[in-house]
């Protein structure tokens, strides 16, 4: 079958594959988007994170495979445009493991359909000296558009042996391990040297056989409805309302009140709270477990019944859009608006993944072309955008008060973020990169993947949340017992009944808050069931906590990306808008007497 | 290939035109270096798309969108 067609040079040098002191390093390096991860995944076995979209792979993900009778070190690594030249931080730590001596053999992943960029990048990776393989992949589709490659004429040619593979189907997958001892160093490329374009041009028309043919009809149909204006926004307008369907109804209040109502109501705090009283004798731990602040009663009440069916509902239909290809088109209407905030529409990727987890989000925006571009992403990630188990507890209050309640508040945070971006844009040093970006294919999204990564993001959401939620609680405990919360509570007073406008008790949703904002506003959940926050104090709170910075996790992520300075300066910044904006808002409502 | 009409912009060419690309223009700094790292490179076949918002065309088999400043310094031989 010509799908896995293997061509291996003819002159086979020494093998690689030999008694070593440490284990052979393999690298897959590529273009974005053209299934380095999931060739990954095919070699070692381990899930990297899969998506349709260039810009999934934003650090380095190791794993290991048994090639042979050989255990090799495989690194799956960001997608890069190039390795020289100007280059954006992802793409740096691409080229960092090729300069370092980090790796022994490099598998190329090109796009078959794309053999001219693949070569380009071959051109260039050339020049690092390392043995090399040349992997041909979605020969799938290749197919359907009428491309075919001479992999025997082109292995020939480069001197490295080129493999067809399919990785979503694993075909290929046993050839490329066969050739992978006879990896090479490129041949030189004669009189092109510098000009990558040239050449991989020149050997793309040798190589490659294009036949007019266009298979995919409904591909081109759809990708064409959702970039056009006059069909793209009402089709985004359905998706967001089908979303809300899903996420605000179904999630939020079906799921939530049966889990909540049906499950922890009914059985386990009362089951717990016998238990613990039968069971403890001393009062301080059975208040710890399930008084007020307990473990059991607020804590598991809140992640289990409240966060988790609305962050599994989200990432389900989340997954299913980044694997249509949907996500980066978004970027060719919103442009115009990006750059009046010192960006361009490629920001539109960690914006929309930030609605997912701030905090991986805050990692993509990597993917930013300049440091100017990165802060403003990181800050606008950190200001306004609530993230999925934000959402929750967002579509949980308001949705029960009424639909412009929860205009007002998206309202509020969109043209907060507006406003912050477009100041930042003329207050920060540096400039904005051009809008220039690859959009993926318009694919059906396999369910299998879709599944997979949701599965896999909510174990992570009960693997950091969880914990995170639980020590929140015990914090809020410690507090009340030592008398401490009551003297916060009191010397923000001014601020939080005065000027906010909301009862005392916000204070110490806002101290849950400050460890997680979903937390925060999970408490706030909990005061409006309880009666306790009339509509317009709801909207006030929840527009403050969505403008507060995410969670200690993205904070620190901030420090990762951005260093300490810039960080402490977001949460600063961040901090006052939120309270300020909380403040007007509160205002603005009392005077024109808006009660939803 | 006959030469019947100029290069023009992509800027400024109807949705539904083919092409090939002649020359990008270097005035900008590094914007001929990024384009060049997504395959628009003197040679390639170009089938334009649409011009608003953005400028998207297919560029070999890649699609790509790009901002109109982007687009007017991309030159097109039309077929
Ligand atoms: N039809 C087809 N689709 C594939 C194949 N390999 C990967 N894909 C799809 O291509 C998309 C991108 O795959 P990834 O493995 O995330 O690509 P990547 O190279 O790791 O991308 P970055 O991390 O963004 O650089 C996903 O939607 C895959 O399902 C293939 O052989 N055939
Ligand atoms: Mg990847």
């Amino acid at each position: 079958m010509s799908c896995a067609q293997v061509a291996v040079r003819k002159s086979a040098t020494e093998p690689l594959l030999k008694l070593r002191a440490r284990p052979l390093r393999l690298a897959l390096v590529g273009n974005a988007n053209v299934g380095k991860s999931v060739l990954f995944g095919r070699l070692t076995g381990q899930y990297a994170v899969v998506s349709n979209y260039p810009g999934t792979t934003v650090a380095l993900t190791l794993g290991r495979a048994l090639i042979g009778a050989e255990v090799c070190d495989v690194t799956d690594t960001p997608g890069v445009n190039a390795v020289e030249g100007v280059l954006s931080e992802d793409e740096l730590v691409t080229r960092r493991i090729l300069e370092t001596g980090e790796t022994d053999v490099v598998i190329q992943v090109a796009d078959a359909r794309n053999l001219r960029r693949g070569l380009m990048l071959t051109s260039q990776l050339a020049a690092f000296k390392l043995p090399m393989v040349l992997v041909l992949n979605m020969a799938d589709e290749a197919r359907t558009h009428g491309v075919h490659i001479d992999a025997a004429g082109l292995a020939a040619s480069l001197g490295i042996p080129v493999v067809e593979t399919v990785a979503t189907e694993g075909r290929g997958v046993a050839a490329l391990k066969d050739v992978l001892a006879n990896a090479a160093v490129p041949n030189p490329r004669g009189d092109h040297a510098g000009d990558h374009a040239k050449w991989a041009h020149d050997m793309a028309v040798q190589f490659r056989r294009l036949q007019p043919r266009s298979a995919a009809r409904v591909q081109e149909r759809l990708s064409r409805m959702v970039r056009e204006p006059a069909t793209g926004l009402p089709i985004l307008a359905l998706v967001l309302y089908v979303m809300y369907l899903i996420v605000g109804v179904f999630g939020a209040q079906t799921l939530v009140g049966l889990i909540e109502n049906g499950l922890f109501k009914q059985f386990i705090n009362p089951a717990a709270a016998f238990l613990v009283n039968r069971f403890v004798p001393w009062a301080i731990v059975r208040d710890f477990l399930v008084g007020e602040y307990g473990l059991i009663t607020m804590g598991l009440t809140y992640a289990i019944a409240i966060v988790l069916p609305v962050v599994a509902t989200f990432f389900l239909v989340f997954g299913f859009l980044e694997d249509s290809g949907y996500i980066p088109r978004l970027a060719i209407f919103s442009d115009r608006i990006f750059r009046a905030m010192g960006l361009n529409g490629k920001a539109v990727l960690p914006m929309v993944l930030g609605l997912g987890c701030d905090t991986m989000a805050t990692m993509t925006t990597r993917i930013l072309g300049t440091p100017k571009e990165r802060l403003i992403a990181v800050l606008l990630l950190a200001l306004g955008i609530p993230c999925s188990a934000q959402l929750a507890t967002i579509f949980g209050i308001l949705g029960g008060i009424s639909f412009a309640a929860l205009m007002t508040l998206f309202g509020v945070v969109l043209a907060q973020m507006f406003l912050v971006g477009f100041l930042a844009a003329r207050v920060l040093p540096g400039e904005r990169s051009e809008f220039m970006m690859e959009l993926p294919p318009i694919r059906l999204p396999h369910m299998r993947n879709v599944v997979y990564k949701t599965v896999l993001r909510v174990r992570w959401y009960l693997g950091e949340a969880v914990p995170l939620f639980l020590v929140g609680t015990a914090l809020l405990f410690v507090l009340s017992r030592l008398g401490w919360l009551a003297a916060m509570t009191r010397g923000l007073e001014p601020l939080v009944q005065g000027l906010l406008g909301l009862p005392a008790r916000t204070t110490e949703v806002f101290v849950m808050g400050f460890l997680r904002r979903d937390y925060g506003a999970a408490g706030l959940f909990r005061m409006a069931r309880a009666g306790d926050l009339q509509p317009v104090q709801a909207v006030v709170a929840l527009t403050v906590m969505t403008l507060f910075v995410p969670c200690v996790a993205n904070f620190l992520m901030m420090v990762k990306e951005q260093g300490w300075k810039p960080a402490l300066g977001i949460l600063g910044v961040v901090t006052v808008i939120a309270i300020g904006t909380g403040a007007a808002l509160n205002t603005v409502l009392h005077v024109l007497h808006v009660s939803f | 290939m006959s030469r019947s009409s100029p290069a023009q912009r992509l800027a400024s060419i109807e949705p539904g035109t083919r092409g090939h690309i002649v020359r990008v223009a270097r005035d900008h700094r590094d914007r001929a270096d990024r384009l060049m790292a997504l395959g628009v490179t003197p040679g390639a076949s170009i089938h334009v798309l649409q011009q608003f918002p953005s400028v998207v065309f297919m560029c070999d088999q890649t699609e790509l969108a790009v901002e109109p400043a982007v687009a007017d310094a991309i030159l097109v031989q039309i077929e």
